[in-house]
């Protein structure tokens, strides 16, 4: 038998509940810092909820895919409500239905002058590499300060992933995971279901389709996909069929892309090390006369898990790619003087990784817009003029 | 051989001077298990042995004004003896992967009414209780069971280290209970429930107890985000149903676990049996599972770890674990403060795909089988530790194994 004092019960039951409340994580650790010609203007805290995971600038604004947030647009040099890089000010924002708000595209509709509509993909819970739900929701942004859903689109059996227009012709289209590549009729008001108005999808094979991301260049469609590798699709009037290219890449994951120069640069990526090896590369494309694409140079960045996001400037002078996993995580700077063989530049590492990244030209300066990763995630802007010359 | 502590203390300590006495009786064990575990299921192909302290806990028990109100309090002291987690392929769940989470140091702190309804409603009686610990969910916490080693459906089977308001009715051989609770899982073992979200999740459990020594439960969870703090991740919804034995000698238990996460987008399934037999000086034991386990990316600083907070809401895939495990504990010193049981236990491990996805156990393990074997000792003080989360009964008086 042993004695206890209810004093002493009652005091060692609150030295236990403060050693449990001073128990804290440690915090990331310090970036490294950054080249003089890469500065930080500004970051934009995000809700973490779970936070920031695209960003599409356009005309001066900036538009935030945060996730169950939903959607934030930020002045960053429009001129709307007075904001800028260094300042970013909140036009409007909104949820859309089911949140998990993952990516955009503002349509500027050449034919009608309107820039009415803005698609956002929705990225539903998935096994990667096989499977995903996820709908495309289509907001009103006539008015910017009050962005209104008015259209959806939904496939069964696949989810969405990353966007590209063909705004003359009034074309989206969409990497669709599993469900491969997707066209979708845009003219005219989209209003409710708009699933009908698919014009045409193509896989690239059983167990052998998870595609990322998709970009129009010079007549082509191409696409990149996770397990298949890169593909040069025909675009015959939104009617898909494959051109050339796939079943190209076997040792890594493929992540996002840009085309631009006669070349494409395609990330990779290593959630998961395929074969044993993770996605710590950007790989290099020359693109034949037909566009057929032909590996020619690889970027191996180390320490690190993912290649999660390309970028290529407007003058097709900057390469831009973004990094998660690692101690290397953040932002990559390469010069394509020689487009076929990039020279490294510089670099602005950011503890948790930067999930995507995208160029954007204001008022005459060269910026770089990243989602920062949780915890803390946050929108950070850097000013790269200084890189671009 | 209890070491059960009846405290009794004045009117002037309990209320300040009032003229009637009370008794105060303060119930309390201890146990740590000093454990050399070796396997060859480790990422990359190779095999792993650590020395650990585990599980190594304090409870305590103390029940005032007539039994009419318990303070049930557990300090699990993980945090300290094995921070970054116990080897044990196959475990998962607040950001580890193949090896044991620590639990939160304080595991359990909850204010219990056994019995609120008195006579007033004859042989029915109502219960009720709060603070920190397990929800009415599943079967009964691993640590209280006879195999060292955790099922790797913990997470899957209990729900515990929430913020939790339950009460319950009891009427011969039935009990059904209701809770709400916080649904986000912790976040470190020095972590508190995020009281913001207490109220987000729910569960019942309806309990049976037929012939003595049986007892049927089935029950029922709906968890929002419990692997996002602020809310963003998906929800669960959780089923269990279980049969237990425990009379003379002999233990049993059958489970049953089903999760459907995301609306049915991931589904992790769970059966599993275990049983143990009391002779004079030692215990054999054996247990065997099948359990879906979700895989997520690991971070580049450990292959142990996954990321937390979770963002996105995909997964690498599901992998199956079949899981064999025998053991034996021999009780070679049983004195009036300290128990110690030396055990010997081997486990053999089976690992496959569940579905697509991209994540392959022959990439990442090397193997698609293996083992663990752990040798150690129980070190016990006190009452033997309790069957966690059943707040209704006098755990410690209920308590039996391990």
């Amino acid at each position: 038998m042993k004695q206890w004092s209810l004093v002493g019960l009652v005091l060692g039951l609150a030295s236990v509940c403060v050693l449990a409340a001073c128990g804290g994580d440690g915090g990331t650790g310090t970036p490294p810092p950054p080249p003089s010609d890469i500065v930080l203007v500004d970051t934009i805290p995000v809700t973490p909820n779970y936070g920031i995971h695209d960003q599409y600038t356009r005309d001066g604004l900036d538009i935030i895919c945060a996730w169950n947030t939903g959607i934030l647009i930020y002045d960053v040099g429009n001129g709307i409500v007075g904001g800028s890089p260094a300042n970013p000010k909140l036009v409007g924002s909104t949820t859309t239905v089911g949140g998990e708000a993952h990516n955009t595209w503002w349509f500027h509709n050449p034919n009608t002058n309107e820039k009415r509509y803005l698609f956002v993909g929705q990225e539903g819970p998935g096994s990667i590499g096989s499977s995903s739900v996820g709908d495309i929701h289509v907001l009103d942004v006539s008015d910017l300060t009050q962005p209104t859903e008015v259209a959806t689109f939904h496939r069964n059996g696949s989810g969405t992933h990353n966007f590209w227009m063909d705004e003359p012709n009034q074309v989206l289209y969409a990497a669709y995971y599993n469900g491969g590549v997707v066209a979708i009729d845009v003219s005219g008001t989209l209003s409710g279901d708009i699933s009908s108005r698919m014009i045409d999808t193509l896989t690239f094979g059983a167990n052998n389709t998870y595609t990322w991301g998709v970009q129009l260049y010079q007549g082509s469609l191409y696409a990149i996909d996770m397990l298949s590798g890169f593909w040069q699709l025909r675009d015959s009037s939104a009617f898909l069929s494959v051109a050339a290219g796939g079943n190209n890449q076997t040792e890594r994951f493929g992540s996002d892309l840009w085309v631009a120069n006669g070349y494409a640069y395609t990330g990779t990526w290593g959630g998961f090390p395929r074969g044993g090896v993770y996605g710590n590369a950007l790989k290099i494309w020359q693109l034949g006369v037909g566009g057929a694409p032909t590996l020619v140079d690889s970027i191996i960045t180390p320490d690190i898990h993912t290649v999660s996001d390309v970028a290529v400037t407007d003058d097709n002078k900057l390469l831009m790619f973004s990094t998660e996993g690692g101690p290397n995580s953040g932002f990559w700077f390469y010069r394509l003087t020689d487009p076929a063989h990039p020279t490294f530049l510089g670099k602005y590492l950011v503890g948790n990784g930067i999930h995507t990244a995208t160029f954007s030209r204001i008022n005459g300066k060269l910026y770089a817009f990243g989602a920062k990763d949780p915890p803390e995630p946050a929108q950070f802007v850097l000013d790269v003029t200084a890189l671009d010359q | 051989m209890t070491s059960r502590a009846l405290v009794t203390l004045t009117a002037l300590l309990l209320y300040g001077g009032a003229a009637a006495a009370q008794r105060v009786r303060a119930d309390w064990s201890a146990q740590a298990i000093p454990a050399l575990t070796e396997t060859n299921v480790v990422p990359g192909n190779r095999s792993l042995g650590e020395l650990r302290v585990v599980q190594p806990v304090g409870m305590l028990e103390v029940s005032g004004a007539g039994d009419r109100v318990r303070l049930v309090a557990a300090v699990d002291f993980e945090k300290y003896t094995i921070t970054h987690g116990e080897l044990a392929p196959g475990d998962w769940g607040e950001g580890f992967e193949d090896r044991r989470h620590p639990h939160t140091l304080v595991h359990q702190l909850m204010l219990v009414v056994p019995d609120l309804s008195g006579r007033l409603l004859g042989p029915v009686r109502l219960f009720a209780a709060a603070g920190k610990g397990f929800v009415p969910f599943g079967t009964d916490d691993p640590m209280s069971r006879p195999v060292v080693r955790y099922p790797v459906n913990h997470h899957l089977s209990q729900i515990l280290e929430r913020a939790v308001g339950l009460a319950g009715v009891r009427a011969g051989p039935v009990t059904l209970e209701g809770a709400l609770f916080n649904g986000d899982e912790p976040v470190s073992p020095g972590s508190w429930p995020a009281i913001s979200r207490f109220g987000d999740s729910w569960a019942t459990r309806l309990t049976v107890t037929p012939l003595p020594g049986l007892e049927a439960q089935a029950s029922y969870a709906f968890v929002h985000s419990p692997e996002n703090r602020p809310g963003a991740g998906p929800d669960d919804a959780k089923t269990s149903a279980s049969a237990r034995w425990e009379r003379g000698p002999w233990y049993g238990l059958v489970e049953w676990a089903h999760t459907r996460t995301a609306g049915g987008a991931f589904v992790f399934r769970s059966v599993l049996a275990e049983g143990a037999l009391q002779l004079p000086r030692q215990r054999p034991y054996v247990r065997f599972e099948r359990s879906d386990r979700p895989e997520e990316e690991r971070l580049f600083a450990s292959p142990f770890r996954t990321r937390r907070p979770l963002f996105e809401n995909s997964i690498l895939g599901i992998t199956c674990w079949t899981v064999l495990t025998a053991g034996d504990a021999v009780e070679v010193w049983t004195g009036r403060r300290v128990r110690i049981a030396p055990f010997v236990e081997g486990s053999y491990l089976g690992i496959a795909r569940v579905g697509g996805g991209v994540f392959d156990p022959q990439i990442w393990y090397g193997r698609t089988r293996g083992f663990t074997i752990t040798v150690g000792a129980r070190l016990a003080s006190g009452m033997r530790m309790s069957r966690m989360g059943r707040y209704y009964v006098q755990s410690m008086q209920e308590m039996s194994m391990p």
